[in-house]
Protein backbone atom coordinates (compact mmCIF):
# COMPACT_ATOMS: atom_id res chain seq x y z
CA UNK A 1 0.00 0.00 0.00
CA UNK A 2 1.48 3.32 -1.00
CA UNK A 3 -1.25 5.76 -0.09
CA UNK A 4 0.52 8.97 0.82
CA UNK A 5 -2.35 10.99 2.14
CA UNK A 6 -5.67 10.09 3.74
CA UNK A 7 -8.04 13.00 4.21
CA UNK A 8 -10.96 12.86 6.61
CA UNK A 9 -12.93 16.09 6.09
CA UNK A 10 -15.19 17.23 8.91
CA UNK A 11 -17.82 18.86 6.69
CA UNK A 12 -19.19 18.82 3.14
CA UNK A 13 -17.59 22.20 2.61
CA UNK A 14 -14.16 20.87 3.52
CA UNK A 15 -14.74 17.78 1.37
CA UNK A 16 -15.63 19.74 -1.76
CA UNK A 17 -12.64 22.03 -1.23
CA UNK A 18 -10.32 19.02 -0.96
CA UNK A 19 -11.90 17.58 -4.08
CA UNK A 20 -11.43 20.85 -5.97
CA UNK A 21 -7.80 20.96 -4.89
CA UNK A 22 -6.75 17.34 -5.48
CA UNK A 23 -9.14 16.60 -8.31
CA UNK A 24 -9.36 13.29 -10.11
CA UNK A 25 -6.18 11.93 -8.53
CA UNK A 26 -7.92 11.51 -5.20
CA UNK A 27 -10.11 8.48 -4.53
CA UNK A 28 -13.35 9.35 -2.75
CA UNK A 29 -14.35 6.63 -0.31
CA UNK A 30 -17.61 6.23 1.62
CA UNK A 31 -18.00 3.08 3.73
CA UNK A 32 -14.90 1.45 2.22
CA UNK A 33 -16.64 -1.82 1.37
CA UNK A 34 -15.83 -1.43 -2.35
CA UNK A 35 -12.60 0.58 -2.31
CA UNK A 36 -10.75 -1.10 0.56
CA UNK A 37 -10.86 -4.66 -0.86
CA UNK A 38 -9.27 -3.37 -4.07
CA UNK A 39 -6.61 -1.49 -2.10
CA UNK A 40 -5.91 -4.47 0.20
CA UNK A 41 -5.54 -6.69 -2.84
CA UNK A 42 -3.17 -4.30 -4.60
CA UNK A 43 -5.52 -3.86 -7.54
CA UNK A 44 -5.98 -0.20 -6.78
CA UNK A 45 -3.23 1.88 -5.18
CA UNK A 46 -4.45 5.46 -4.91
CA UNK A 47 -1.89 8.02 -3.69
CA UNK A 48 -4.59 10.18 -2.15
CA UNK A 49 -7.81 9.00 -0.54
CA UNK A 50 -10.63 11.01 1.01
CA UNK A 51 -12.89 9.23 3.51
CA UNK A 52 -16.30 10.77 4.21
CA UNK A 53 -17.23 9.16 7.56
CA UNK A 54 -16.78 12.44 9.46
CA UNK A 55 -18.31 14.76 6.87
CA UNK A 56 -21.68 15.03 8.62
CA UNK A 57 -23.61 13.17 5.93
CA UNK A 58 -25.11 10.47 8.11
CA UNK A 59 -28.70 11.56 8.63
CA UNK A 60 -32.27 10.78 7.67
CA UNK A 61 -34.85 13.56 7.73
CA UNK A 62 -38.50 13.47 6.74
CA UNK A 63 -39.77 16.74 5.35
CA UNK A 64 -43.27 16.71 3.78
CA UNK A 65 -43.86 13.61 1.65
CA UNK A 66 -40.15 13.05 1.15
CA UNK A 67 -37.38 11.16 2.86
CA UNK A 68 -33.98 12.80 2.72
CA UNK A 69 -31.05 10.47 3.23
CA UNK A 70 -27.53 11.77 3.83
CA UNK A 71 -25.17 9.97 1.44
CA UNK A 72 -23.10 8.50 4.31
CA UNK A 73 -26.10 6.92 6.05
CA UNK A 74 -25.42 3.23 6.44
CA UNK A 75 -27.56 0.43 5.09
CA UNK A 76 -28.23 -0.52 8.73
CA UNK A 77 -29.85 2.90 9.20
CA UNK A 78 -32.18 2.08 6.28
CA UNK A 79 -33.63 -0.87 8.24
CA UNK A 80 -35.46 1.69 10.40
CA UNK A 81 -37.23 3.35 7.43
CA UNK A 82 -40.71 2.08 8.25
CA UNK A 83 -42.29 4.48 5.75
CA UNK A 84 -40.63 2.70 2.82
CA UNK A 85 -40.66 -1.08 3.36
CA UNK A 86 -39.05 -1.70 -0.04
CA UNK A 87 -35.92 0.14 1.12
CA UNK A 88 -35.84 -1.84 4.37
CA UNK A 89 -36.08 -5.03 2.36
CA UNK A 90 -33.41 -3.98 -0.14
CA UNK A 91 -31.02 -2.88 2.62
CA UNK A 92 -31.47 -6.09 4.56
CA UNK A 93 -30.44 -8.14 1.54
CA UNK A 94 -27.08 -6.39 1.19
CA UNK A 95 -24.10 -8.28 2.65
CA UNK A 96 -24.07 -9.34 6.30
CA UNK A 97 -24.54 -7.29 9.46
CA UNK A 98 -20.99 -5.87 9.63
CA UNK A 99 -21.07 -4.86 5.95
CA UNK A 100 -24.42 -3.11 6.43
CA UNK A 101 -22.90 -1.22 9.35
CA UNK A 102 -20.17 0.08 7.01
CA UNK A 103 -21.68 0.25 3.52
CA UNK A 104 -23.52 3.49 2.77
CA UNK A 105 -26.46 4.54 0.64
CA UNK A 106 -24.30 6.98 -1.33
CA UNK A 107 -21.54 4.42 -1.82
CA UNK A 108 -23.99 1.82 -3.08
CA UNK A 109 -24.79 4.12 -6.04
CA UNK A 110 -21.21 3.56 -7.21
CA UNK A 111 -21.10 -0.21 -6.66
CA UNK A 112 -20.45 -1.93 -9.97
CA UNK A 113 -22.95 -4.70 -10.88
CA UNK A 114 -23.78 -7.30 -9.71
CA UNK A 115 -23.52 -5.12 -6.56
CA UNK A 116 -25.63 -1.98 -6.24
CA UNK A 117 -29.03 -3.52 -5.56
CA UNK A 118 -30.05 -0.80 -3.13
CA UNK A 119 -29.63 1.74 -5.94
CA UNK A 120 -32.13 -0.27 -8.02
CA UNK A 121 -34.70 0.06 -5.23
CA UNK A 122 -34.03 3.80 -5.10
CA UNK A 123 -34.48 3.98 -8.87
CA UNK A 124 -37.92 2.36 -8.70
CA UNK A 125 -38.87 5.07 -6.18
CA UNK A 126 -37.69 7.84 -8.53
CA UNK A 127 -34.99 9.04 -6.14
CA UNK A 128 -33.24 12.35 -6.79
CA UNK A 129 -29.60 13.01 -5.95
CA UNK A 130 -28.12 16.20 -4.62
CA UNK A 131 -24.69 16.85 -6.11
CA UNK A 132 -22.52 19.45 -4.42
CA UNK A 133 -19.29 21.12 -5.51
CA UNK A 134 -17.51 24.32 -4.51
CA UNK A 135 -19.53 25.99 -7.30
CA UNK A 136 -22.89 25.07 -5.77
CA UNK A 137 -25.48 22.34 -5.75
CA UNK A 138 -27.77 20.68 -8.27
CA UNK A 139 -30.41 17.96 -8.24
CA UNK A 140 -30.43 15.11 -10.75
CA UNK A 141 -32.64 12.04 -11.01
CA UNK A 142 -30.96 8.73 -10.23
CA UNK A 143 -32.12 7.36 -13.58
CA UNK A 144 -30.12 10.09 -15.36
CA UNK A 145 -27.14 9.69 -13.05
CA UNK A 146 -25.70 6.61 -14.74
CA UNK A 147 -23.98 7.09 -18.10
CA UNK A 148 -22.16 3.76 -18.52
CA UNK A 149 -20.19 1.06 -16.76
CA UNK A 150 -18.66 2.81 -13.73
CA UNK A 151 -19.30 6.21 -15.26
CA UNK A 152 -21.80 8.78 -14.01
CA UNK A 153 -23.07 12.27 -14.66
CA UNK A 154 -20.90 13.61 -11.81
CA UNK A 155 -18.82 16.55 -12.96
CA UNK A 156 -15.25 16.92 -11.74
CA UNK A 157 -15.34 18.30 -8.20
CA UNK A 158 -18.85 17.08 -7.45
CA UNK A 159 -19.93 14.84 -4.57
CA UNK A 160 -23.22 13.04 -4.04
CA UNK A 161 -24.30 14.40 -0.67
CA UNK A 162 -27.96 13.50 -0.40
CA UNK A 163 -30.54 11.10 -1.76
CA UNK A 164 -34.12 12.39 -1.81
CA UNK A 165 -36.86 9.79 -2.00
CA UNK A 166 -40.53 10.65 -2.45
CA UNK A 167 -42.66 8.44 -0.20
CA UNK A 168 -44.11 5.92 -2.67
CA UNK A 169 -47.68 6.57 -3.81
CA UNK A 170 -47.94 3.30 -5.72
CA UNK A 171 -47.55 -0.33 -4.73
CA UNK A 172 -44.01 -1.59 -4.47
CA UNK A 173 -42.26 -4.93 -4.60
CA UNK A 174 -38.63 -6.03 -4.49
CA UNK A 175 -37.09 -9.37 -5.37
CA UNK A 176 -33.43 -10.23 -5.34
CA UNK A 177 -32.39 -13.57 -6.73
CA UNK A 178 -28.95 -14.85 -5.74
CA UNK A 179 -27.32 -18.25 -5.49
CA UNK A 180 -27.70 -18.28 -1.71
CA UNK A 181 -30.41 -17.01 0.62
CA UNK A 182 -28.34 -14.19 2.09
CA UNK A 183 -25.06 -12.29 1.74
CA UNK A 184 -24.90 -13.05 -1.96
CA UNK A 185 -24.36 -11.20 -5.22
CA UNK A 186 -27.43 -11.00 -7.44
CA UNK A 187 -28.23 -13.04 -10.52
CA UNK A 188 -30.92 -10.42 -11.00
CA UNK A 189 -32.64 -7.88 -8.77
CA UNK A 190 -36.02 -6.36 -9.61
CA UNK A 191 -37.57 -3.35 -7.89
CA UNK A 192 -40.95 -2.07 -9.02
CA UNK A 193 -43.44 0.63 -8.17
CA UNK A 194 -46.84 0.55 -9.87
CA UNK A 195 -49.54 3.19 -9.53
CA UNK A 196 -53.04 1.97 -10.27
CA UNK A 197 -56.26 3.83 -10.89
CA UNK A 198 -58.84 1.11 -10.42
CA UNK A 199 -57.64 -1.63 -12.77
CA UNK A 200 -55.44 0.48 -15.04
CA UNK A 201 -51.78 1.27 -14.52
CA UNK A 202 -51.24 5.01 -14.49
CA UNK A 203 -47.53 5.00 -13.77
CA UNK A 204 -44.95 2.26 -13.51
CA UNK A 205 -41.28 2.13 -12.64
CA UNK A 206 -39.37 -1.11 -12.99
CA UNK A 207 -35.67 -1.10 -12.10
CA UNK A 208 -33.30 -4.00 -12.71
CA UNK A 209 -29.83 -4.66 -11.37
CA UNK A 210 -27.06 -7.12 -12.23
CA UNK A 211 -28.31 -7.26 -15.83
CA UNK A 212 -26.66 -4.17 -17.28
CA UNK A 213 -23.67 -1.86 -16.87
CA UNK A 214 -25.48 -0.20 -13.92
CA UNK A 215 -28.96 -0.31 -12.37
CA UNK A 216 -31.34 0.23 -15.30
CA UNK A 217 -35.01 0.99 -15.93
CA UNK A 218 -36.95 -1.57 -17.94
CA UNK A 219 -38.58 1.19 -20.00
CA UNK A 220 -40.17 -1.04 -22.64
CA UNK A 221 -41.80 -3.12 -19.95
CA UNK A 222 -42.99 0.10 -18.29
CA UNK A 223 -44.51 1.28 -21.60
CA UNK A 224 -46.42 -1.97 -22.04
CA UNK A 225 -47.98 -1.61 -18.60
CA UNK A 226 -48.83 2.07 -18.94
CA UNK A 227 -52.57 2.49 -19.39
CA UNK A 228 -53.17 -1.28 -19.37
CA UNK A 229 -54.75 -3.38 -16.68
CA UNK A 230 -52.31 -5.33 -14.52
CA UNK A 231 -53.21 -8.95 -15.25
CA UNK A 232 -51.33 -12.16 -16.12
CA UNK A 233 -51.34 -11.33 -19.85
CA UNK A 234 -49.85 -7.84 -19.50
CA UNK A 235 -47.47 -9.04 -16.80
CA UNK A 236 -46.14 -11.75 -19.11
CA UNK A 237 -45.73 -9.24 -21.94
CA UNK A 238 -43.86 -6.83 -19.68
CA UNK A 239 -41.64 -9.60 -18.34
CA UNK A 240 -40.56 -10.77 -21.78
CA UNK A 241 -39.99 -7.17 -22.89
CA UNK A 242 -37.72 -6.64 -19.87
CA UNK A 243 -35.79 -9.83 -20.69
CA UNK A 244 -35.32 -8.58 -24.24
CA UNK A 245 -34.23 -5.04 -23.41
CA UNK A 246 -31.81 -5.76 -20.54
CA UNK A 247 -28.08 -6.17 -21.19
CA UNK A 248 -26.91 -9.00 -18.95
CA UNK A 249 -23.30 -10.17 -18.63
CA UNK A 250 -21.61 -13.43 -17.73
CA UNK A 251 -19.57 -13.71 -14.54
CA UNK A 252 -18.80 -16.23 -11.81
CA UNK A 253 -22.40 -15.97 -10.57
CA UNK A 254 -24.35 -16.60 -13.78
CA UNK A 255 -24.14 -16.56 -17.55
CA UNK A 256 -25.70 -13.91 -19.75
CA UNK A 257 -28.18 -16.51 -21.04
CA UNK A 258 -29.27 -17.52 -17.54
CA UNK A 259 -29.56 -13.96 -16.31
CA UNK A 260 -31.84 -13.07 -19.23
CA UNK A 261 -34.10 -16.06 -18.48
CA UNK A 262 -34.24 -15.05 -14.82
CA UNK A 263 -35.13 -11.44 -15.67
CA UNK A 264 -38.31 -12.73 -17.27
CA UNK A 265 -39.11 -14.97 -14.30
CA UNK A 266 -38.35 -12.35 -11.66
CA UNK A 267 -40.07 -9.40 -13.35
CA UNK A 268 -43.14 -11.63 -13.62
CA UNK A 269 -42.91 -12.63 -9.95
CA UNK A 270 -42.35 -9.05 -8.81
CA UNK A 271 -45.37 -7.73 -10.72
CA UNK A 272 -47.49 -10.66 -9.57
CA UNK A 273 -46.52 -9.84 -6.00
CA UNK A 274 -47.91 -6.35 -6.59
CA UNK A 275 -51.25 -7.70 -7.87
CA UNK A 276 -51.41 -9.96 -4.82
CA UNK A 277 -51.09 -6.90 -2.61
CA UNK A 278 -54.24 -5.28 -3.92
CA UNK B 1 3.99 9.92 3.75
CA UNK B 2 2.33 11.77 6.59
CA UNK B 3 1.74 9.43 9.51
CA UNK B 4 -0.89 10.55 11.98
CA UNK B 5 -1.57 10.15 15.67
CA UNK B 6 -4.98 8.62 16.35
CA UNK B 7 -6.57 8.38 19.80
CA UNK B 8 -9.36 5.96 20.57
CA UNK B 9 -10.58 3.54 23.22
CA UNK B 10 -9.44 -0.03 22.72
CA UNK B 11 -10.96 -2.66 25.01
CA UNK B 12 -11.78 -0.02 27.61
CA UNK B 13 -8.35 1.66 27.60
CA UNK B 14 -7.64 4.96 25.93
CA UNK B 15 -4.73 4.51 23.51
CA UNK B 16 -2.74 6.68 21.17
CA UNK B 17 -1.20 5.19 18.04
CA UNK B 18 0.90 6.46 15.16
CA UNK B 19 -0.33 5.10 11.82
CA UNK B 20 0.58 5.46 8.16
CA UNK B 21 -2.21 6.81 5.90
CA UNK B 22 -5.08 4.35 5.36
CA UNK B 23 -3.70 1.71 7.75
CA UNK B 24 -6.60 -0.56 8.63
CA UNK B 25 -7.73 -1.38 12.18
CA UNK B 26 -6.89 -5.01 11.38
CA UNK B 27 -3.26 -4.22 10.50
CA UNK B 28 -2.93 -1.99 13.56
CA UNK B 29 -4.28 -4.64 15.92
CA UNK B 30 -2.30 -7.54 14.52
CA UNK B 31 0.98 -6.01 13.37
CA UNK B 32 1.45 -2.95 15.57
CA UNK B 33 -0.28 -3.94 18.81
CA UNK B 34 0.15 -7.73 18.70
CA UNK B 35 -3.54 -8.38 19.38
CA UNK B 36 -3.93 -11.36 17.08
CA UNK B 37 -7.39 -12.60 18.06
CA UNK B 38 -8.66 -10.43 15.20
CA UNK B 39 -7.90 -12.62 12.19
CA UNK B 40 -6.85 -11.71 8.68
CA UNK B 41 -8.88 -13.97 6.41
CA UNK B 42 -9.86 -12.54 3.04
CA UNK B 43 -9.14 -8.81 3.56
CA UNK B 44 -12.18 -8.24 1.34
CA UNK B 45 -14.91 -7.88 3.94
CA UNK B 46 -16.19 -11.24 2.77
CA UNK B 47 -15.36 -13.70 5.55
CA UNK B 48 -16.05 -11.93 8.86
CA UNK B 49 -13.00 -13.34 10.67
CA UNK B 50 -11.72 -9.79 11.35
CA UNK B 51 -14.98 -8.56 12.92
CA UNK B 52 -14.52 -6.08 15.77
CA UNK B 53 -17.11 -3.97 17.56
CA UNK B 54 -17.07 -0.22 17.02
CA UNK B 55 -19.30 1.43 19.62
CA UNK B 56 -20.93 -1.99 19.96
CA UNK B 57 -21.63 -2.43 16.23
CA UNK B 58 -19.87 -5.24 14.34
CA UNK B 59 -17.58 -3.97 11.60
CA UNK B 60 -14.96 -5.54 9.34
CA UNK B 61 -11.63 -4.28 10.67
CA UNK B 62 -9.94 -5.09 7.33
CA UNK B 63 -12.00 -2.39 5.61
CA UNK B 64 -11.79 0.22 8.35
CA UNK B 65 -9.07 2.90 8.36
CA UNK B 66 -7.69 3.58 11.85
CA UNK B 67 -8.26 7.30 11.41
CA UNK B 68 -11.99 6.63 11.06
CA UNK B 69 -12.18 5.30 14.65
CA UNK B 70 -10.69 8.46 16.19
CA UNK B 71 -12.54 8.98 19.49
CA UNK B 72 -14.57 5.78 19.09
CA UNK B 73 -14.75 2.65 21.22
CA UNK B 74 -13.26 -0.48 19.66
CA UNK B 75 -13.70 -3.93 21.23
CA UNK B 76 -11.88 -7.11 20.22
CA UNK B 77 -12.06 -10.63 21.60
CA UNK B 78 -9.21 -9.77 23.98
CA UNK B 79 -11.46 -7.08 25.44
CA UNK B 80 -14.33 -9.39 26.39
CA UNK B 81 -12.18 -12.21 27.75
CA UNK B 82 -11.95 -12.03 31.56
CA UNK B 83 -8.64 -12.74 33.33
CA UNK B 84 -8.55 -15.50 34.33
CA UNK B 85 -11.24 -17.58 32.62
CA UNK B 86 -13.55 -17.31 29.68
CA UNK B 87 -16.57 -15.24 28.69
CA UNK B 88 -19.85 -17.21 28.72
CA UNK B 89 -19.95 -17.10 24.90
CA UNK B 90 -16.43 -18.55 24.76
CA UNK B 91 -17.41 -21.29 27.20
CA UNK B 92 -20.46 -22.35 25.23
CA UNK B 93 -18.51 -22.35 21.95
CA UNK B 94 -15.98 -24.66 23.59
CA UNK B 95 -18.57 -26.95 25.15
CA UNK B 96 -20.80 -27.21 22.07
CA UNK B 97 -18.01 -28.08 19.62
CA UNK B 98 -18.62 -24.76 17.85
CA UNK B 99 -14.88 -24.46 17.24
CA UNK B 100 -12.92 -26.68 14.88
CA UNK B 101 -9.97 -24.95 13.19
CA UNK B 102 -10.84 -21.83 15.19
CA UNK B 103 -10.10 -19.22 12.56
CA UNK B 104 -13.65 -17.89 12.33
CA UNK B 105 -14.22 -18.11 16.09
CA UNK B 106 -13.17 -14.61 17.23
CA UNK B 107 -15.38 -13.01 14.54
CA UNK B 108 -18.27 -15.33 15.37
CA UNK B 109 -17.98 -14.51 19.08
CA UNK B 110 -17.84 -10.75 18.49
CA UNK B 111 -21.00 -10.90 16.37
CA UNK B 112 -22.68 -13.13 18.98
CA UNK B 113 -21.75 -10.63 21.68
CA UNK B 114 -23.25 -7.75 19.69
CA UNK B 115 -26.40 -9.78 19.02
CA UNK B 116 -26.90 -10.82 22.66
CA UNK B 117 -26.25 -7.26 23.86
CA UNK B 118 -29.14 -6.06 21.70
CA UNK B 119 -31.39 -9.07 21.93
CA UNK B 120 -30.85 -11.28 25.02
CA UNK B 121 -33.26 -13.93 23.71
CA UNK B 122 -32.72 -14.19 19.96
CA UNK B 123 -34.69 -16.73 17.94
CA UNK B 124 -32.95 -19.22 15.67
CA UNK B 125 -33.71 -17.11 12.59
CA UNK B 126 -32.32 -13.99 14.25
CA UNK B 127 -29.11 -15.83 15.13
CA UNK B 128 -28.71 -17.07 11.56
CA UNK B 129 -29.42 -13.59 10.21
CA UNK B 130 -26.75 -12.06 12.49
CA UNK B 131 -24.15 -14.61 11.36
CA UNK B 132 -24.67 -14.30 7.58
CA UNK B 133 -21.49 -12.23 7.17
CA UNK B 134 -19.28 -14.74 9.01
CA UNK B 135 -18.03 -17.80 7.20
CA UNK B 136 -17.14 -21.07 8.90
CA UNK B 137 -15.82 -23.80 6.62
CA UNK B 138 -15.58 -26.46 9.35
CA UNK B 139 -18.59 -26.76 11.59
CA UNK B 140 -21.53 -26.45 9.22
CA UNK B 141 -22.82 -23.68 11.53
CA UNK B 142 -25.23 -25.86 13.50
CA UNK B 143 -22.99 -26.16 16.61
CA UNK B 144 -22.39 -22.39 16.49
CA UNK B 145 -26.12 -21.65 16.37
CA UNK B 146 -26.71 -24.03 19.26
CA UNK B 147 -23.87 -22.47 21.25
CA UNK B 148 -25.43 -19.03 20.92
CA UNK B 149 -28.82 -20.39 21.98
CA UNK B 150 -27.11 -21.92 25.02
CA UNK B 151 -25.30 -18.64 25.77
CA UNK B 152 -28.63 -16.81 25.72
CA UNK B 153 -30.08 -19.33 28.19
CA UNK B 154 -27.09 -19.07 30.54
CA UNK B 155 -26.91 -15.30 30.47
CA UNK B 156 -30.69 -15.12 30.95
CA UNK B 157 -30.80 -11.52 29.92
CA UNK B 158 -27.62 -10.51 31.71
CA UNK B 159 -24.90 -9.64 29.21
CA UNK B 160 -21.17 -8.92 29.56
Amino acid sequence: MNTREYFLPQSVNEATQLLAKHGPFMLVMAGGTIAMPLINEGISFPQKVMGLRRAGLSYVTKPNGKITIGAMSTLTQMLDLKEIPILQEAAHQVGGWAIRNMGTVGGNLFAPPPAGDFAAALMALDAQLKLVSTAGARIISLTDFYTGFMTTALSPGELVTEIQVPVPTGKTAYLKYGRKHANTPAVVTVAAQIELDGEGVTNSRIALNAVGPHPIRASKAEEILSGSPLNPTTINMAASAAAEECEPFSDAIATEWYRRKMVEVYVRRTLTKITDRR
Amino acid sequence: MASKIVTFTLNGRRIEVLVKPLTTVQTLLRDQLGLTSTKAGCKQGGCGSCTVLVNGDPMMSCLLPVEDVQGQEVTTLEGITPTPGLHIIQEVFYENFAIQCGYCTPGMIMVSKALLDRNPHPGREEIIDALTGNYCRCTGYEPIIQAIEEAARRMNGNGN
